[in-house]
This record gives structure tokens, sequence and C-alpha cells, in this order.
């Protein structure tokens, strides 16, 4: 049913809590299964050096959260924004059909710490 | 938390099948049980001796309905019925659509009463029964999952053909006041059918002085195959077939007996009557300790359905603050097999909609689990279990945002 890249995920998930004064930070929540994605970026020259997540959901919702912390790190801005729900999920090695729910939530949450960053920059500040 | 990550990124990478070698805890017999040894013997020589069609009248057809009718005996003794009120079908789900399309199917238009809680054998069966014409009432439970008689009485109407509750769900295990609702049914004169899947050959069920006039059977939650079932219909019940076809089953299921099947089936039957009562008490008592085992150790955990009134292996509980198919994958790779709710819907992430019935809260209804023990489940199984399940609850918590659910 589960990729072993996605169970690794799942077992010893990387980049797992919250971070002291984020640069950015999103948020997204599925209505229909309850799943809520959290992340928190460090971006220093418009790079993400540091990812961090905290999940509630399923088992791939917590691999794809995972995962998604690596894919972003020490990447552009620009490539975050670009970040497709098809790339985690096949960064996870595929996901099921009635799972696929996982990639999108931790897409949207992370397009929303995109949005709250470049929202942050145009107003000045760099904390929230 | 950062200790622990490190520990367990320090474990190599183990598959499920590395995982199978360590030790497996099967919690899932409410799902399925496996074949107990006995009924996979007496079955053997039906596939390939006596493998001939029970209708037809030279030997091989005889031998071969010979095995059928000595299983009826069984299961009609065992249910202290009748064996030509014991018709075979493949399966629960078939048991329940022949008893509820069949007595609806007999007075179109009649109004139907059943729960918010039943199999969806039942529930999607009555759903198309409405798209045919028929009006269905669900009643609801209260929080232990319990239907009140007096609410079926006030939503019985003179129009009323079926009343169908099942004996015990098979996601919380509470036992439905079934004596009471036999009761109702019978002073009212209305055929009450139900679904017996869960408690057939678990507890005891006396028929005869029930008011029950069908019931569903199903062989592979009791050690016996799968793709059997029966249907108990009391003798004068009304009911057309559902599947048309030969004159099998006193012509009220069609098509040619899987006579190893039901051969097992009566296997399977005539074992669990032997050993029903001890067996009951020996998993109850190993389900009680499970329950006491996890309120001590774990924080925020609430059990599901009635406390007392319950199938002997099932316990379903409620961890505040984690997703149950989290849970369920983090016992998986501990070689623990535990389900949320009912296994037909487990692609769904949607909060059981029997434990939403029961006025569960969202957040905790979202962590529901069920673990159903069965015959093979001991106490080291459950110290096992034990053991594991406080540590993953605790790690899938902490990947949460606090406040989550």
């Amino acid at each position: 049913m589960y990729s072993e890249t996605l169970l690794d995920h799942f077992r010893a998930p990387r980049n797992v809590g919250m971070m002291r004064s984020p640069d950015a930070v999103g948020e997204s929540e599925d209505p229909s299964c309850g799943d809520l994605a959290r992340f928190y970026l460090r971006i220093e020259g418009d790079r993400v050096r540091e990812a961090r997540f905290q999940t509630y959901g399923c088992g791939p919702s917590i691999a794809a959260s995972s995962i998604a912390t690596e894919l972003v790190l020490d990447r552009s801005v620009d490539a975050l924004g670009e970040l497709t729900a098809e790339a985690v999920e096949a960064a996870l090695g595929g996901l099921p059909e009635d799972r696929r729910h996982a990639a999108t939530v931790v897409v949207d949450a992370l397009k929303g710490a995109l949005r709250h960053y470049r929202k942050g920059k145009s107003r000045g500040t760099s904390h929230v | 938390m950062g200790c622990q990550r490190a520990k367990a990124r320090a474990d190599p990478l183990r598959s499920f099948h590395e995982v199978s070698n360590v030790r497996r805890v099967y919690l899932d017999h409410n799902a399925s049980t496996p074949v107990h040894p006995d009924v996979l013997a007496a079955m053997l020589p039906y596939f390939s001796e006596r493998f001939g069609n029970a209708s037809s009248v030279h030997g091989f057809g005889r031998e071969a309905r010979d095995g059928i009718d000595a299983a009826r005996e069984t299961i009609a003794g065992f249910l202290g019925v009748t064996p030509e009120e014991v018709v075979f079908t493949s399966g629960g789900t078939e048991s329940d659509n022949l008893a509820v399309k069949g007595v609806a199917g007999a007075r179109p238009g009649g109004h139907v009463v059943t729960t918010q809680v039943e199999h969806h054998a039942v529930l999607r069966t009555c759903q198309a029964l409405e798209q045919a014409g028929h009006a269905v009432t669900y009643l609801p439970v209260d929080g232990e999952g319990l239907v009140d008689p007096d609410d079926l009485r006030r939503a019985l109407r003179p129009e009323t053909i079926l009343i169908s509750v099942q004996t015990a769900n098979s996601e919380t295990g509470t036992v439905m006041p079934i004596e009471e609702i036999g009761r109702v049914a019978a002073e009212r004169g209305i055929p009450l059918h139900v679904d017996g899947v869960q408690t057939f050959g678990k507890l005891p069920v006396s028929l005869r002085e029930s008011g029950i006039a069908l019931m569903s059977m199903s062989s592979h939650k009791i050690y016996g195959p799968k793709g059997i079932g029966a249907l108990y219909v009391r003798k004068g019940t009304r009911m057309v077939s559902v599947q048309h076809g030969g004159d099998h089953e006193r012509r009220r299921r069609a098509g040619t007996e899987n006579v190893p099947a039901i051969v097992g089936f009566g296997k399977a039957v005539e074992l669990r009557a032997r050993h029903m009562l001890e067996e009951a008490e020996r998993v109850s008592a190993l389900r009680d300790r499970f329950w006491e085992g996890v309120r001590r150790s774990v924080p925020d955990v609430r059990l599901n359905g009635h406390p007392t009134r319950r199938l002997p292996g099932t316990v379903n509980m409620s961890f505040r603050g984690l997703e149950s198919e989290s849970l369920i994958l983090a016992l998986d790779l501990k070689g623990i097999g535990v389900s949320a709710g009912s296994a037909c819907t487990s692609g769904s992430l949607e909060p059981s909609y029997v434990v939403t019935a029961m006025g569960v809260p969202t957040d905790w209804a979202l962590g529901a689990v069920r673990s159903s023990l069965g015959a093979g489940t001991t106490a080291e199984d459950i110290d096992y279990v034990l053991d594991v399940l406080p540590g993953a609850v605790q790690r899938i918590r902490a990947l949460s945002p606090a406040g989550a659910a």
C-alpha cells in the first residue's frame, strides 16, 4: 500500500517541530478529513535555510510533510512557489488514490508560508 | 523529541515482511478470522473427491448433498431451529440483502425501520429501497451505541413491514437490546431481521422465543472460510427471492451450492458451539485487561461503546490529538493489526459514522481505533501491545500542532 520511502518518513520524520521567530508560517487543513499541516520557514537571501513542520493527520500526511521539508530546503523561494502536489507524491514513491489529499494539504500549507513571506517582505518585516 | 528521532533514524529500514519475523499480533477479529485447521480438513475432500453438484441425482451429487445437509443440521441445531429455516448465502452481506430486499419486495411501498449504525450491507440496502419507493426510518443511538426500544415503538407505522437491527455493532461491540426489540416486533406483528454477523458463534441466541424472523450469519468471523454465510428465515416469513435461477435453497437463493465452504461453515459452528461460553469469558477478560492497561498508560483516551453490554473481544477507543490512520500505521510497523472502525470503509478518512452517531465529538471521533480480540489472542499479545501503544501514541501526538484536534 505504501512505499518504503513513505514508511521511512513516517517512522522517522525529518524536521519536526516549531521554530523560534520564523520568517514565514503557513498552514492548511483538509476540511473533509481534518488533516492539518503547518510549516515554519527560515529564509535568507530568498533561499529556504530551514524548514520545520507540525502535522495532524494520517500516515501519508505526516510522511508528505517530512519529505516536503527536504524538498524545499536550500531551494529558492521561487522554486518553492513552483512545488506541486504531484512532485511531493512522486518523491514519496506514489500515494494511493484515497490518500492524495496528503500531498495537496502539504503543498497548500507551504504555499501559504510563501504568501506570508512575500507579504511580510513587502511590509518590510522579516519576523512574525 | 530530538533524541527519539535520532534513535528511530538509526534503525535500518525494515520492510513489512521483515517486521513479520518479529512479533505479529492480530487484533482485527471483527474483520476476519483464520480458518481453524479442523475446518480446513473437513473442507478438503469436497474440492476433489466429493466435488459433485448437489443437485445431481447420481452418487457424486448425493455425496455433496449429504455434506450440505449435515452442515445445515449442525447450524439449525446450534440455533434451535429447523434445517428448512436455514438458507445458505455467500456471506453476511448477501444475507442482509436477501433479508431486507426479500421482505420489502413482498410488500412494495412498505415502511422499514432500521438504525443509523447498521453495517453498510443493511444501510445501503435500505437506501436502495428508498430509491425504489420505500420509506425508511433510521433510528438514532445513545452515547453508548444503544437503540431505545421506545424510539422503535414511536417509529412504527401501520404500513411498517420490516424492522432491521444488528445484534451487535462491529465497530464498538455494543450489544443491542434485541430481546426488547423482539418483543416490540412481536407485539406489532412486524417481521424483525437481525444482522447477527458479529454475535453469531460468540454469544448465545435464542431465536424461538425472540420475535426474530430473520438473522444474518457469516462464517469467516468464526474461523470458517470466507464467501459463505447463512440467513435464518422463520417458517412462514413472507419474502421474495433476490437472485433468480434454479430451485436451490428451496427457491430462496438460486445458484449451485458452495459445498466445501458450506461444510467448512458447519464445522466452524460445531467447534464454536463446544467452546463458545468459555471462550467468551476468556476473551472478555483479555479485553478488559487491555482497556485497563491503556487507560492507565495513555492520557486523553476514551472508550467508545457500552462499557459492559459489549462483544467479548471488542475495544473501540479514541485517542484525542491524533488521527487514527497514523496510529494504525505506527502499530502496523510493530506487527500489530488493528483497524479504524469498519474495514469496508478503511479508504475513507472521515470519522466513523457509528462513532459519530453516538455523539462523540469530532476531535475524538477522528482518533477512534478498534481492536478486536479472538481465539488466537493471548495475554502476552496484549502485554506486547500495551508495551508499544503508549510510545506510538505519544510519538504521533508530538508531531501534531498543539490543539490540532
